[in-house]
């Protein structure tokens, strides 16, 4: 009788484990979410040169006057393609200054697909050898900070902007604000 | 090109897969057989065909396929172009599915007119797996999927992964995990048919067991061996999550290994093997299920999709309700009441095979407890090495006494006086050892002379069985002498090893033990991807004579953006000197680590050792299933 039951330990510890590995699967646990050691501070300085002028970007001089979206994007990155939608939308509807970063591109591809799927960026810098991603401490890209007022580091995402994103950073921008 | 050819392999793949999988509901035998037979061949075909043409996109740096865009560069040396091909996620899939063929192949090869039904329904839980993997592989991890436009260049290969230890280490560990595949699937046949002895389902599953089992040991300690001199911090394991996840399939299946022979000798133990069987698959999924959905972070965390973690887990549940299911209702057929002795080898092997088991218990708990911590109160908590140094330890201290004289032991019940005759002389040898070792060290602490005293027992045992000419297997000899040898460097190198962290300029020096090490110069040179700062460091014997110039570099690779150390060391068989090369500059100075690292060779020499014992064995077991 008892050996009867033993039988069934190992299904129901089994049972048990899937059930919590499936509740943090599903829980608001984002694996995205990787803790920046920037969150909290100020911006890594950098300068640039920039797509559409043919003039230099000054971090120094773009930030700290408003709050600001920085996007690592890059043509090549499908999952840029899919975000773009939401950037494009904190540019036209939330009226947020984006600033883009364009990562290890070919300049003619990036003015095209602009071109293309419209540009939301006020400017966009060149980041050639990776230099600038490397300082921010970009993980992958695409990848979204929000900068505020004080040139401060509020925020980070890993990975394309979605709806859940797009609605988490309009909350943050409002409570900024 | 390439894409759309791969792609057009992988899905018939997942054909022959389905194939094989369907034909066992056959009610003709022979069809079954010649359906079986072609779908394990055409399976293995189309899924090697696949892993090639993946490989040729990256020798040739093909940059319409996401992969390697991803992974690659044109820049890389041609062997990490290769072994980038499954150092991403898509591509480890790929060769998941291929070691996945590959014993499914071996297991179609297995067919005889009296095992017929058994094979059949083996195959088709191997089949039903493979199904799984391949789905997976084709719809949420797809290695040829394109890229378009055509990018200029790829993204390079993390740094840290381009080494020949690594570039070997995932084929190793990944027959060890699939290879328990096969039992699983033999476990699985064995209850669902419910055949008792009929079939010697045990013959069949040592060979497999004793294939992963080996591989997976060799692959742990390839991956150890690079933890040791890429990370740069002189330890050799760290109790990191993926660490765990190899470890506790390992421990399993040393259980089920020794399992095994006590059911090949003595008919006992039958259930528990069958669970052991299943237990041990079901582990290597988890593991890889734990560091692949980015559920733990740890430096094998390839995808951040959450999409695959619910599908592994969707099919880790699966594959576990259908077989311990299966378990649960049909393994009463395997159980019998042979009481035995625990003074005779399979009271040891039991005995053993109880402490393996906490071990992995101990092991699990500690690698998911920070899990359930966080689900339950979300805060987040790490358990590190003082948790496993604690548990772990005591427990594999009566563990490896009774390891040292099981084999000495003889099946059934032996005379109490009889056993001690015998193991006098290891226990003897034991002593003189370790007093020569010592005298030799002079570094005397509990848990280093109980180390030193139980390898000892471990070698002293094996020598005498090999001295007395005792009838017992060479691989089993082999393997246990390497256990031994293997005790040794772990002990040594955690007990005694020194660690300096110290500021240093050029021309200034340092003692370390009885070395004198003394900070030349550094230079700037340029390797095939990477620029790097050298150090020179030059190492004096007491005598103040030069034994060897150290010199570890501290590397930049442009491509990925990223740093790497490359520690540097000086090995004999008696100790290691481990100098990096830290942060610094030539106004500042540099943070320079330094270790002493006692026996630490012995880890690798004994290694190897057991991987070539395991080889033996297995090659003997073979023919024996011939």
């Amino acid at each position: 009788m008892i050996q009867k039951h033993i039988l069934k330990v190992p299904i129901i510890v089994f049972f048990i484990i899937l059930l919590i590995f499936f509740y943090l699967l599903i829980i608001e646990r984002n694996p995205s979410k990787i803790p920046s050691a920037l969150l909290g501070s100020k911006i890594p300085e950098f300068e640039a040169n920039l797509l559409f002028k043919n003039d230099k970007f000054y971090s120094s001089q773009e930030f700290g006057n408003e709050i600001t979206l920085v996007n690592f994007f890059a043509t090549w990155c499908k999952p840029c393609k899919d975000e773009h939608a939401y950037i494009l939308r904190f540019s036209n509807e939330m009226n947020l200054n984006v600033i883009g970063i364009n990562y290890k591109d070919k300049s003619e591809k990036t003015i095209k697909w602009l071109k293309k799927l419209g540009n939301p960026y006020s400017n966009i810098a060149i980041d050639n050898n990776g230099k600038i991603a490397i300082d921010w401490g970009v993980y992958g890209i695409p990848e979204t900070f929000v900068v505020d007022k004080q040139g401060i580091i509020k925020y980070r995402h890993v990975g394309p902007v979605t709806k859940k994103i797009y609605n988490e950073i309009n909350l943050l921008v409002s409570e900024l604000e | 090109m390439i894409s759309t050819l791969g792609n057009i392999l992988l899905w018939l793949c997942l054909l022959f897969s389905v194939l094989q999988f369907l034909s066992c509901y056959k009610k003709n035998n022979h069809n079954t057989l010649k359906v079986n037979k072609v779908s394990a061949n055409g399976l293995l075909g189309c899924i090697l065909l696949s892993f090639f043409l993946l490989i040729y996109g990256h020798v040739t740096s093909d940059f319409s396929i996401l992969n390697v865009v991803q992974n690659s560069h044109t820049t890389k040396p041609i062997l990490y172009k290769i072994s980038g091909v499954w150092g991403n996620h898509e591509g480890s899939m790929l060769l998941w599915i291929l070691v996945l063929a590959i014993f499914n192949f071996f297991i179609s090869r297995l067919y005889n007119n009296k095992n017929f039904i058994f094979i059949s329904k083996t195959l088709q839980v191997q089949a039903f797996i493979t199904i799984g993997f391949i789905a997976f592989t084709i719809f949420t991890s797809n290695p040829f999927e394109k890229v378009f436009p055509v990018p200029e260049n790829g993204l390079g290969f993390n740094p840290i992964l381009q080494d020949p230890a690594l570039a070997i280490h995932p084929p190793l560990l990944y027959i060890g995990y699939v290879g328990f595949s096969a039992a699983f699937s033999m476990s699985a046949a064995a209850l669902k048919l419910n055949i008792g002895n009929s079939v010697p389902w045990y013959n069949y599953m040592k060979p497999f067991v004793l294939a992963a089992w080996t591989f997976l040991t060799i692959g742990i300690a390839l991956g150890s061996l690079w933890a040791y001199y890429e990370l740069g911090w002189g330890g050799w394991w760290f109790w990191d999550p993926v660490e765990n996840a190899s470890f506790m399939p390992w421990l399993l299946g040393t259980a089920l290994l020794h399992s095994l022979i006590i059911v090949e000798k003595r008919r006992s133990l039958q259930a528990w093997v069958l669970l052991l069987a299943i237990l041990s698959f079901l582990l290597s999924v988890v593991g890889t299920f734990l560091v692949r959905s980015g559920i733990l972070t740890s430096v094998h965390t390839f995808a951040l999709d959450p999409s695959r973690g619910i599908y592994i887990l969707a099919f880790t549940a699966l594959l576990g309700f259908y077989s311990l299911a299966l378990f649960g209702s049909n393994s009463k057929k395997y159980f019998n009441n042979n009481y035995f002795s625990f003074f005779s080898k399979e009271g040891a092997i039991l005995i053993n095979n109880i402490f393996m088991i906490i071990v992995c218990s101990t092991v699990f708990l500690g690698t998911i407890y920070p899990l359930l911590i966080e689900a339950v109160t979300n805060n987040k908590i790490s358990v590190g090495e003082p948790y496993y140094n604690s548990t772990v330890i005591p427990i594999l201290i009566p563990a490896i006494i009774v390891m040292g004289v099981g084999p000495v032991l003889s099946w059934g019940q032996q005379n109490k006086l009889e056993i001690t005759k015998k193991i006098l002389p290891s226990i003897l040898i034991t002593v003189i050892f370790t007093i020569i070792f010592f005298s030799i060290y002079r570094l005397i602490s509990p848990i280093g002379v109980a180390g030193i005293t139980l390898a000892f027992w471990i070698i002293s045992n094996n020598l005498v069985i090999f001295y007395k000419k005792m009838n017992r297997s060479l691989g089993m000899i082999i393997s246990h002498l390497g256990v031994g040898l293997l005790i040794l460097g772990i002990t040594g190198s955690s007990v005694w090893q020194i660690e300096k962290i110290i500021n240093m300029n050029t021309n200034s020096e340092v003692n370390i033990n009885k070395y004198k090490i003394i900070f030349d110069s550094v230079e700037e040179i340029k390797g095939p991807n990477y620029l790097a700062l050298r150090g020179n460091f030059l190492v004096l014997d007491k005598n103040k004579n030069i034994i060897t110039t150290l010199k570890p570099e501290n590397r930049f690779y442009p491509i990925t953006g990223s740093f790497t150390s490359e520690a540097s060391i000086h090995t004999n068989i008696l100790r290691d000197l481990y100098v990096v090369l830290g942060e610094g500059s030539f106004q500042t100075g540099w943070t320079v680590r330094l270790y002493y690292n006692p026996l630490v060779i012995w880890i690798w020499i004994g290694s190897l050792i057991i991987f070539l014992g395991g080889i033996i064995s297995l090659n003997n077991n073979l023919k024996k299933v011939r």
